[in-house]
């Protein structure tokens, strides 16, 4: 039974959410399976037993060239085609660039842009027997501004942002766009980490609270509604853009405390 | 001495940024004409020429315009310093508030750039000052804001329209320490708290000073920026390029 605010508008299509037991994915995978999508949750992490009845999975390391092989092998042979790739695969490293490592940044790197090429160059080809496809990408408005100890994050977030743009003109005449959001403050385990376990987190969050418009941050779902959007046929205009969605937070300049 | 034999015209020059640009381009060689709505001030160097001129009002800067031509056969540098800010939100402004402050700041760059543009030379630079509230909010500024981002949608206007004679550029100061900042920390609950936080949020360590801004003016108006055209200039010692996130909370 079909919720009364969601439209069906996705019934019948295929979508992939790279990161699809993440924090974001998660609630985008549950939105799209209540729009009446083919949901495939890929990700290394296991399937979250709320989706276990409504959604495939696929175990799927964006790092590697052949996991992405082997998932878009799966969906060919279960459905012929894709409709929809949102990657939204992604992690954070708090730290300065002196602090981190080659490694770190490599890893970072390899899950973030790496992550994106893969998993979209081997979507697209199933979006051309369509003639048609969605590719949603996460950026971070940390793409645009930074925020302090994050220089790799900020780094990885800059490079989807150039991807997305890049991908959106290299395939439009295809009918497949290509666009990314550009979250915020959104709930997630990430935030929790973020915020750290020392300290007075309550006032902490508090304070961040009041800096958006808003005041709130995101929630997972308040992604959702964009990536609902954006992968269906209300978006068909809309390409090579980056959709930042972060309650207000970066239409500021920065709020001294007068 | 990068501005030799230049003439400038700097609408503003009496006190703050406009002050210091008008000091600098006189020390770089240039001659300078500046204006104001009052009176010559008297503490201002006599080598200066003040013109009294409201640039609102499109009568008065055609004058300035004929004193400019008549005086110095022609205009090298155009910089529309001239403005007002009006702390209010959008629905508490009055429309004096909108005359005073889209005059000054929206129809003053107008007027001064329709009227001065035809006697520039070839070659010639103006410059307008923006600001960062011109692309992201300062509360409480709703006219203030609106009226920079007309600012930088008309300086690419300008340069598109009047390349390849005319350069138009624009500044986007952050905070410098003015007349205007010092009486924001003034009214703070805590001014010294308030302005630790502030010094917090530039990743420069410090508020940026009118010198500052007068450095990035020669630069726009030398020729060390001849291929520079249609752009925006941010000088807020990395303030915006940080999240609006009080940095010292992490």
């Amino acid at each position: 039974m079909v919720d009364k605010k969601f439209t069906g508008h996705l019934k019948g299509r295929v979508a992939v959410v790279a990161g699809g037991c993440g924090g974001i994915g998660q609630a985008i995978c549950r939105r799209f399976v209540n729009e009446g999508a083919h949901v495939i949750a890929a990700d290394v992490a296991p399937m979250p037993e709320a989706l276990q009845s409504s959604a495939q999975y696929f175990n799927h390391d964006v790092t590697r060239e052949q996991s992405a092989q082997e998932l878009m092998a799966f969906v060919e042979q279960q459905f012929g085609h894709l409709d929809v790739l949102v990657n939204a695969a992604g992690i954070e490293i708090e730290k300065t660039i002196e602090e981190t490592t080659l490694d770190e940044w490599q890893r970072i790197f390899a899950i973030n842009v790496t992550g994106t090429f893969l998993t979209s160059k081997y979507g697209v080809p199933l979006m051309r027997k369509k003639g048609a496809g969605s590719i949603i990408n996460f950026g971070s408005y940390d793409g645009f501004i930074a925020d302090p100890n994050l220089a790799a994050y900020c780094a990885t977030k800059g490079a989807v942002h150039a991807l997305t743009k890049a991908m959106a003109c290299d395939y439009g005449k295809e009918n497949i766009r290509v666009n990314a959001i550009c979250p915020g403050f959104v709930a997630t385990p990430m935030l929790e980490s973020f915020f750290g376990d020392s300290g007075d987190i309550e006032s902490l969050k508090q304070e961040v609270r009041d800096i958006h418009p808003l005041r709130r941050y995101g929630i997972p779902d308040d992604m959702a509604n964009l990536v609902n959007w954006l992968a269906g046929d209300e978006a068909r205009y809309a390409s090579g853009a980056l959709w930042v969605l972060d309650g207000g937070l970066t239409a500021q300049v920065q709020q001294m405390k007068l | 001495m990068q501005l030799s034999g230049k003439v400038a015209l700097v609408t503003g020059g009496r006190k703050g940024i406009g002050a210091a640009i008008v000091e600098r381009f006189v020390l770089e060689g240039a001659k300078v004409v500046t204006c104001g709505r009052g009176a010559r001030p008297s503490d201002m160097a006599p080598n200066i020429d003040w013109v009294q001129a409201d640039v609102s009002c499109t009568t008065q800067i055609s004058k300035l315009k004929d004193h400019v031509a008549t005086h110095y056969g022609g205009l090298d540098i155009l910089v529309n310093n001239a403005g007002v800010q009006i702390e209010k939100t959008l629905v508490d402004t009055s429309d004096d508030d909108w005359d005073i402050l889209m005059g000054a700041n929206a129809k003053g760059v107008f007027n001064a750039i329709r009227s001065l543009l035809p006697i520039m030379a070839s070659g010639g630079s103006i410059i307008n000052m923006g600001s960062v509230s011109g692309s992201a909010a300062d509360p409480g500024l709703a006219l203030y804001n609106a009226s920079k981002a007309f600012v930088h949608g008309l300086t690419r206007s300008v340069a598109v329209d009047h390349g390849p004679s005319i350069r138009c550029n624009a500044i986007c100061p952050g905070w410098i320490m003015t007349a205007m900042a010092d009486n924001a920390f003034a009214v703070a609950n805590n001014p010294v708290a308030a302005k630790q936080d502030a010094l917090v949020r530039h990743p420069a360590g410090r508020f940026g000073t009118p010198a500052d801004i007068a450095n990035m003016a020669l630069w726009l108006a030398s020729n060390e920026s001849q291929f520079v055209t249609g752009q925006l200039f941010t000088v807020d010692g990395g303030l915006t390029a940080s999240s609006p996130l009080n940095p010292s909370l992490f």
